[in-house]
């Protein structure tokens, strides 16, 4: 088992006096990943998700509750975990700003304990991997966020760690940047068995990175499936959006599974939950007895299934 | 100015006076600031007086304490980062577009800032009666105290136009620290605030006293110390008109450089 | 140890990347550290005499105090800045690294502007403080001893943030320290005099070293030690137990 949760919580509390409150930023969670998984870790801003991985990098130290990451408590032996697992977080930088990432990668040698050819080879290798080698010996502040991103992935790959946890990492990166970073996500993944562990309010990251997806709201899983079961929700729901004549009163069918989502003088949006009635049984009855100018069917974008699965108590 | 700029600048004042108040966090931090300087320096020049006498170049124990407790008040009541910010703002092109409003961008900020220190003074000028009455007792002069009143609040004003006169180099320069730091002596030393200017062997205190930094800190507290002399305020005033004047002219020129140089 | 000789290393090679601001900053700063020796030099002019202090050593207590804190604020420069960063989740990229996170936090940074300040009380020393063998060795000590005293005081007043979730008792801390310390203790009375042996332990950091050049007194020497070690054990501790409580800047607990 690579990462353990067993009903880990986490309370803050405000710092004021008068106006003391608590919030419970993680409430009883638990899951377990296997080595070599990938995992999606998502849900809306203030769910949690920072504060998970904050714990189980032993940053933070829960209020209660277990968790154990390669067989260690994060937040009993914090240094020893270090060694051997890679943290990525957005905004933060693990390199020197004025310096180049090579000074960088040769202080971080040091504090990962790799002797001086170790750290050669690996960022030798990480260079032809993340197609770096010619930015390493830029002063990073020089680099685009595209090319600081490849340069930071090297850093964080450097003492080849066995899980990896980032979170939200793609934020504010540019779409092409975007693709190649979770493209190298994957690879390492598969070439190396290395379990990734991924925070994001992206779905994209979770449709081209990850395998399975945990999905929190309100600091509690609301759900926890193979990504392809969550589509296999997705083709359960059908999107119907009309274009109606501005002259003519609508009535919208009075179907089981079906419920307007949207509805103006010129617009129809209704979802259909195909398991109950079909697409075609709506079509015709919205084709008969009202005038409508356009039709069409389309799937659902997946950011909508996660919503709707945001909104859904704990399961 | 028109009557609309003028009432832009009411406001910004207000503004920046109700914020300060606002804030009991920070005025506490610079009232115990406030408290140790006074206290410790005072007691330097309370241990020479003693040691010399009484009385060191014709101010008591007492006066001297009244001294530094007002010279000091007029400073620390300032925005310490006051040029710092002023300075980034127009290196990172804050102040230009702050320059296409229809407003007098310097008249404002500075109102701004005085806003701020008078917000603080009211907190500072108390503790600063306090403290001063708690060590040495009463003042050598209260109608002089009374009189150091409008006297502070004049070297403020002077102070925070020549400070951002002086911020002005950074459209020039693009890095204000090393003019606030050279500011920040001149005050110090040669406007009073550390050392009254009597000390100063004779060429000195001459300089001293033809430059405009003794109006931001040694005029206040000469008065305050029990010289009700009013033609300190009136050289107060004639450097506010001067420093005003001189504020106007290089923003002017630097509002002309961003133009032909960019923001 | 490799871990922590590495950041110091990246932090100076940081610091030295623009040579110029470097060179400009500290330059001003030294500037600034003079004036404050003219203030003295008029002072004494007419004053003479400061319960037992006179020129010479008060320049003595000015050396040990900028150079000290030149050591304090410049070459372990995030120490005052603990409190900020503790309440803006700052810690984050130390604690992900597999070493002591107090000792890379404090390696980790170098501000050129105060080794103008060290470099100012090194040559003020150098200049007008005597300096003999004896008196020079004496001088490295004590500084030593001073700088580990106000390191250790900034780390334990920023500290304070795990706990009270605002960062600006460290800022405060540092003020009064220096304020304090710029003086010597005995021109203070009664209370305030206590203050700076502890609460504010300025006394520590310019006036007993100074004395321990001048005149070598071992009881004073050895409280100079015990203190200065007291407070940095103190830090040590308190750190590590406000770990435990850090929030990584989380948004819930903004004021």
């Amino acid at each position: 088992m690579a990462i353990e949760v067993r009903a880990l919580t986490k309370t803050f509390t405000t710092g004021r006096r008068r106006t003391r409150r608590t919030v419970e930023a993680v409430r009883g969670i638990s899951f377990s990943v296997e080595p070599g998984e990938r995992l999606a870790y998502i849900g809306p801003n203030g769910a949690g998700k920072s504060t998970s991985i904050k714990i189980l990098t032993g940053i933070l130290h829960p209020t209660s509750g277990d968790a154990t990451v390669l067989g260690i408590v994060p937040w009993e032996q914090r240094k020893r975990l270090a060694a051997r697992i890679g943290t990525l977080f957005g905004q933060r930088s693990l390199l020197w700003a004025e310096l180049s990432s090579r000074q960088s990668y040769r202080m971080l040698a040091a504090i990962y304990g790799l002797s001086r050819d170790e750290e050669r080879a690996r960022v030798g290798e990480l260079g032809e991997l993340l197609d770096a080698a010619d930015l390493m010996d830029q002063p990073v502040r020089t680099l685009s966020l595209g090319q600081r991103m490849r340069c930071e992935l090297a850093a964080f790959l450097l003492h080849r760690p066995e899980v990896l946890f980032l979170d939200e990492p793609t934020i504010g990166l540019d779409l092409l940047a975007k693709q190649r970073f979770r493209e190298l996500l994957v690879r390492i993944n598969e070439e190396q068995g290395t379990t990734v562990f991924l925070t994001s309010h992206d779905v994209a990251d979770i449709e081209h990175v990850a395998e399975r997806a945990i999905v929190i709201n309100h600091g509690t899983v609301i759900h926890d499936a193979p990504v392809a079961a969550m589509r296999r929700t997705l083709l359960a729901t059908k999107l119907i959006e009309v274009g109606l004549d501005d002259h003519a009163p609508i009535e919208v069918p009075a179907l089981p599974g079906v419920t307007v989502v949207e509805r103006t003088d010129l617009a129809l949006r209704l979802v259909v939950d195909t398991t109950t009635t079909s697409v075609r049984t709506v079509l015709d009855a919205l084709l008969t007895g009202t005038t409508t100018t356009d039709i069409s069917v389309v799937d659902p974008p997946l950011e909508q299934v996660i919503a709707e699965i945001y909104e859904r108590p704990a399961s | 100015m028109t009557a609309a700029e003028r009432r832009a600048v009411r406001v910004a004042f207000a503004i920046a006076a109700r914020r300060t108040l606002a804030d009991p966090g920070g005025l506490v931090v610079s009232g115990v600031f406030y408290l140790i300087v006074v206290s410790a320096l005072s007691a330097v020049w309370r241990v020479a007086a003693d040691a010399n006498g009484g009385a060191l170049v014709g101010y008591s124990a007492a006066a001297l304490t009244w001294y530094i407790a007002t010279s000091e008040s007029v400073t620390i009541s300032l925005n310490i980062r006051m040029i710092g910010d002023l300075g980034e703002d127009i290196g990172s092109g804050v102040v230009a577009v702050e320059l296409l409003r229809p407003a007098s961008v310097l008249w404002i900020r500075v109102a701004s800032e005085l806003g701020r220190a008078a917000a603080r003074l009211v907190v500072i000028g108390p503790a600063g009666v306090g403290v001063a009455a708690l060590t040495v007792g009463r003042p050598p002069s209260w109608p002089a105290v009374a009189l150091a009143v409008p006297a502070m609040a004049l070297a403020l004003t002077a102070n925070v136009i020549a400070q951002h006169a002086f911020a002005a180099s950074a459209f020039w320069l693009r890095n204000a620290t090393t003019a606030w730091f050279l500011y920040q002596k001149l005050v110090f030393v040669l406007g009073g605030m550390l050392i009254p200017l009597e000390v100063f062997p004779g060429w000195l205190e001459a300089v001293a006293r033809a430059l405009p930094f003794q109006a931001m800190a040694y005029a206040p507290a000469r008065i305050a110390a029990g010289h009700a002399e009013p033609l300190l305020l009136v050289g107060q005033m004639a450097w506010i008109a001067g420093l005003a004047l001189a504020a106007r002219a290089v923003f002017r020129m630097g509002e002309r450089r961003l133009q032909v140089v960019g923001g | 140890m490799r871990a922590l000789l590495a950041t110091a290393r990246g932090a100076a090679l940081e610091a030295a990347a623009d040579r110029r601001a470097l060179a400009s900053q500290a330059l001003a700063m030294a500037v600034n550290d003079g004036v404050w020796i003219v203030f003295w030099v008029l002072f004494f002019d007419r004053a003479g005499d400061l319960r037992g202090w006179d020129l010479d050593g008060i320049i003595l207590l000015q050396a040990v105090l900028t150079t000290s804190g030149g050591i304090a604020l410049g070459l372990v420069a995030n120490a005052r800045r603990i409190g900020t960063l503790i309440v803006d989740g700052g810690l984050d990229p130390v604690l992900a690294l597999p070493a002591s996170p107090l000792g890379l936090l404090l390696l980790r940074r170098i501000e050129p502007v105060n080794l103008g300040d060290f470099a100012f009380g090194v040559t003020l020393f150098a200049v007008a403080g005597h300096p003999t063998p004896s008196r020079t060795l004496l001088f490295g000590a004590v500084v030593a001893a001073s700088a580990t005293l106000l390191t250790g005081f900034l780390v334990l007043t920023g500290s304070l943030a795990f706990f009270a979730g605002r960062g600006e008792s460290g800022e405060l801390g540092f003020h009064a320290m220096v304020l304090l310390g710029s003086y010597p203790v005995d021109v203070f009375a009664g209370t305030a005099k206590v203050l700076a042996y502890t609460v504010v332990p300025a006394a520590f950091v310019s006036t007993v070293p100074a004395r321990v050049i001048m005149d070598f007194d071992s009881g004073q020497a050895l409280l100079l030690l015990t203190a200065a070690s007291t407070v940095a054990l103190a830090a040590a501790a308190v750190f590590r137990a406000g770990l435990r409580r850090y929030t990584s800047g989380a948004v819930w607990t903004r004021a």
